[in-house]
């Protein structure tokens, strides 16, 4: 069979959500020949991916992949940006602490900034981490500037997200669907294909859509998906939040650093709260949420997304992320009508890669607290990690080592922000670090540190910033 | 600081062949304010000097000891290496390069081989080769360092060494020796193991003399002599996937003509010849399964293969494919061939002790005590490389239509390990090849080694579709243009050697 032969001739995107419209017009944009229609659903107010305003740095990847320019965005209200957060009362001392996207510390010598700090922790000789990254500072500060791309300057390569409102995020993914095939009603019936594919799905209103691949972005209840593969692997023993409540955006001062509060039974950010049912000390309410993922997000000729394919904490705002980054690979390994289950198994393994990782990123929120100081923390803080959690644990808080797994979402910096913050401490430093003068290397990151601080009340207030750029 | 106070390991390496003394220079220069190192060699004992080529990852291990490339590749009669020349892999009459760099650039984010696969279907005839810098570098016998800016398309490819093997192990030991490193000349005789830890403790030498020790390099070879005969520590045979269990080699005098900055690769009848030119010599020798042919026989078919006269006698090596199942057992870290070997088709044995001297280093027991978790952290890296590597030399052996020999026949139609399987698989149906970023051979290689093997995919990324075919084919005509034109400026690569070298001189 030759290229053409097996080729994918028609897509049906199951969700007018946000991610639903990303993929549509993603794989509308790379497969020009292809019909890429959208079947608009009513929504399901638990596919949170739709609703949460968050995103990490790979969304400027996604936008240049739709063609969708951060300005306009910006112009539209549709987004403004995000340098990352600030954590409060997420350790033992309630200390707070800012993960940002930018690379903490400058290298010393032959040794990587890491173990040069960590020697100088034991010492007690360094400051909290993040006062060895420049975003951080800008972060907060509340300050935003465009990186300068200049290598020599410490605001020259952090990356940035963007926080968008999602209503209007929306509307502008709508406007640039606008062309693509819709239909609209909910799915009655789903004819399957002899080798226990889709064939078809039958509307309310006695419409029948036939595809070569159907993509479900219908949320968590996963209509399409489940219909051939019921699986599901639950998470709620790692990311113990099983309730999240949306408020409104309170619509206050534009702050180019989002905050997490950690809270007696889970946590808050600026425009809503998550937290486990088990332990509710609060109002209750919300959404009710699973976390977990399907162990396989695309069967046959259905791929999953989003909450569709994985329902995670909003912690670090990783839905959205991971749902870009689902659509990016399954165009990457996007296979024929056929679906060959080789192509199928590589998508399946590299995403299980990526989001078991994403979910041990989070998960390590609950689990080194270090707070024991209610009954929801006490819990965490004796239940036991997933496998590849525990790895980079045993490793870190032995050694200060962090041993590398294919597909992280966060790079080494990120770790060690988080990890640092939430107070998880290595026993030991590195190897390498001993050999570090630390006479010359403590006044060094005191002067990086004080040079860093002195970044911000160069720029203007975001507000500004943000008004010159929509004027 | 004493030589053995608390924190400082004593570190004992049995072995002076590459793999010793690599291990010996990374720890001293990497690690010297937490252990001292001591290295027991035997001028009696010869050293198997395997990899007179090389990968590019050397270029970091020798950046990393700080030393000058232009003073090592001379000290070594070392030429730069662009790839390796496979002939007569897939069939009789074929030749590839598998190139150290990429081919083409990455179009609307879809790799440049769809776009070719593509426009091979509608009927355009070019080698995948025209659009690899690297490839095209090494048929022109031309050489300039890559770029460092990403953007340029002289970033898109790398280099390696060939060099003389017997020569940088002693270049290490001067290096290594400068540096603290106490060397012991001496037999090994015997081997003292703790009764409840089963540690080994001390190693007793042939005057009597007693080393005592807290971690133990074994870097002897295919004795094991530490790791094997004292720790007992299982091998994993893979011959029945990868035969060839013997080479002959025997240099010969530089012909006249360019020095080629590759190493070729040209199977034979049973096994396969490399051919690795030097400054001053070249490098022959014919990997051969003894299964297939005599030692006589092959001795015979080397010598009569070889272009120039001879500089020595064949000198015959013996060795298996495999590894250790635990590389790190109890205190005792093996690197080199006394933790496995894998011919040297694709030149990884120096690159496989590189690797294992990185994650030594990263896991050093610092403390004095080894975990298990260290242990095993070590041994999973070790492995996977081993794997990865192993399925990528069985692929040159089996994506053939050689049915010439009882050897040919042997390896293409005996069964591959499932990841192979898979992977070959996988790239059949559409020219994908699955991921994985860190270790060794990464997309490029597998795609030069495939198409070069003669695996054509069925299909290829539909979204290499999307362009027009009436621009698609100027396009990729201007891509060759763009290499070949960057090419015709590079030196030659004897004339780019010998002007270093004498730069070098002048300044001494």
């Amino acid at each position: 069979m030759t290229g053409e032969a097996r080729a994918i001739r028609s897509v049906c995107v199951a969700g007018a959500g946000i991610v639903g419209l990303s993929a549509a017009l993603a794989f509308a944009r790379a497969l020009p020949g292809v019909r890429v229609s959208i079947l608009e659903m009513p929504a399901d107010p638990a596919a949170l991916t739709d609703r949460l305003p968050g995103s990490l740095p790979t969304i400027h990847l996604f936008h240049a992949a739709i063609g969708l320019d951060e300005l306009e965005l910006v112009r539209a209200g549709a987004a403004t940006h995000l340098l990352g957060t600030r954590f409060e009362n997420w350790s033992a001392d309630g200390a707070p602490w800012y993960h940002v996207f930018d690379r903490y510390g400058m290298p010393a010598g032959d040794a990587d900034f890491h173990p040069v700090s960590q020697r100088a922790r034991l010492a007690e000789r360094a400051l909290r981490f993040h006062r060895y990254a420049a975003a951080a500072t800008l972060a907060e500060a509340g300050k935003f500037v465009h990186p300068s791309g200049d290598p020599a300057s410490p605001l020259g390569s952090f990356l940035y997200a963007l926080r968008l409102e999602p209503d209007r995020y929306r509307e502008r993914l709508e406007a640039a669907a606008s062309a693509l095939p819709r239909e609209r009603g909910a799915i009655t019936d789903i004819e399957r294909r002899a080798d226990g594919g889709i064939g078809a799905l039958l509307l309310e209103d006695g419409l029948r859509i036939e595809a070569d691949l159907f993509i479900d972005c219908a949320g968590p209840a996963a209509p399409l998906l489940s219909a051939v593969d019921p699986g599901f692997e639950q998470w709620d023993e790692w990311l113990p939040c099983d309730r999240v409540v949306l408020d409104r955006d309170a619509g206050e001062d534009p702050n180019p650093c989002d905050l997490a509060v950690a809270s007696d039974d889970g946590w808050r950010w600026r425009s809503g709260r998550a937290y486990c049912s088990a332990f509710a000390t609060g109002d209750g309410g919300g959404e009710i949420i699973r976390p977990g993922r399907r162990p396989e997000p695309w069967v046959r000729n259905v791929l999953a997304l989003g909450d569709a394919a994985v329902a995670i904490d909003p912690l670090h705002s990783t839905s959205l992320h991971l749902a870009q980054s689902a659509i990016l690979r399954a165009l990457e390994l996007l296979p024929g009508r056929d679906c060959h289950p080789l192509e199928l198994r590589e998508y399946n393994r590299r995403t299980e890669q990526e989001t078991c990782r994403v979910r041990d990123f989070l998960a390590l929120h609950y689990l080194r607290s270090g707070r024991r100081d209610t009954p929801f923390w006490a819990a965490m803080a004796e239940r036991s990690a997933p496998a590849g959690l525990s790895r980079t644990l045993e490793q870190f808080e032995r050694r200060g080592r962090l041993p590398f797994f294919e597909e992280e979402s966060f790079d080494r910096q990120s770790w060690l922000a988080v990890l640092l913050g939430l107070g998880v401490m290595p026993r030991e430093a590195e190897p390498v670090a001993a050999g570090v003068d630390l006479e010359q290397a403590a006044p060094a990151m005191d002067r990086l540190a004080a040079r860093l601080a002195a970044l911000p009340e160069r720029f203007p207030p975001y507000r500004e910033v943000l008004a010159k750029m929509r004027a | 600081m004493s030589e053995s106070g608390p924190g400082r390991q004593r570190v004992v390496i049995v072995g002076g062949g590459t793999a010793g003394w690599m291990t010996a220079a990374a720890l001293i220069r990497k690690l010297p304010h937490a252990c001292s190192v001591r290295l027991i060699e035997s001028a009696e004992i010869g050293i198997v000097g395997v990899g007179e080529a090389t990968l590019p990852h050397l270029r970091t291990f020798v950046e990393m000891l700080g030393i000058d490339e232009a003073d090592f590749m001379r000290a070594t009669h070392a030429t730069f290496k662009l790839g390796i020349e496979f002939h007569d892999f897939g069939r009789i009459g074929d030749r590839y390069l598998h190139p150290f760099g990429s081919f083409g650039t990455d179009l609307k984010g879809v790799h440049f081989h769809h776009y070719w696969l593509r426009m091979r279907a509608e009927g355009r005839i070019d080698d995948l080769s025209a659009y690899s810098i690297a490839n095209v570098m090494a048929a022109a016998c031309r050489f300039a360092p890559p770029s460092a800016d990403s953007d340029s398309m002289l970033s898109t490819y790398s280099y390696a060494y060939q060099f003389d093997a017997t020569l940088f192990a002693p270049y290490l030991r001067d290096y290594a020796v400068a540096r603290g490193v106490e060397r012991t000349e001496g037999k090994v005789v015997d081997v003292a193991i703790h009764a409840q830890s089963g540690d080994v403790t001390a190693l007793t030498m042939e005057n009597g003399e007693r080393i005592e020790g807290d971690l133990f390099v074994d870097c002897s070879g295919f004795r094991g002599l530490l790791i094997g005969q004292a720790l007992g520590s299982q091998w994993e045979d893979w011959s029945h996937w990868l035969p060839c269990d013997r080479a002959v080699a025997m240099p010969t005098v530089s012909p006249e003509g360019p020095i080629e900055p590759f190493t070729r690769a040209t199977a034979m009848s049973a096994g396969w010849r490399w051919r690795i030119p030097l400054q001053h010599r070249v490098g022959n020798g014919y990997v051969y399964s003894s299964s297939h042919i005599s030692d006589e026989a092959a001795a015979d078919a080397l010598v009569a293969a070889v272009e120039g006269k001879a500089m020595a006698e064949p000198r015959l090596l013996r060795f298996r494919a495999g590894r250790r199942k635990r590389s790190w057992d109890r205190n005792v870290v093996s690197i080199g061939l006394a933790s496995g070997f894998l011919e040297p088709l694709e030149s990884t044995s120096i690159y496989l002790a590189q690797g294992a001297i990185t994650q030594m280093i990263e896991l050093f027991p610092a403390g004095g005590r080894i975990e298990d978790a260290d242990r095993d952290e070590f041994n999973r890296m070790v492995d996977l490389e081993y794997d990865r590597i192993r399925d990528f030399l069985i692929l040159h052996y089996h994506a053939t239509t050689r049915d010439d020999s009882s050897f040919w026949n042997h390896v293409r139609t005996m069964t591959v390990p499932d990841s192979l399987e898979e992977k070959m698989e996988l790239f059949r149906v559409a020219g994908r090849i699955s991921k994985y970023t860190q270790g060794l051979f990464l997309e490029p290689s597998w795609l030069a080694v495939y198409i070069g093997q003669g695996i054509v995919p069925e299909g290829w990324d539909q979204r290499a579709g999307a362009l027009d075919s009436a621009q698609l084919g100027p396009a990729l005509d201007r891509l060759r243009a763009n290499v070949a034109e960057a090419v015709r400026e590079m030196p030659d690569h004897e004339a780019f050697i010998r002007r270093r070298n004498a730069q070098i001189e002048a300044a001494a």
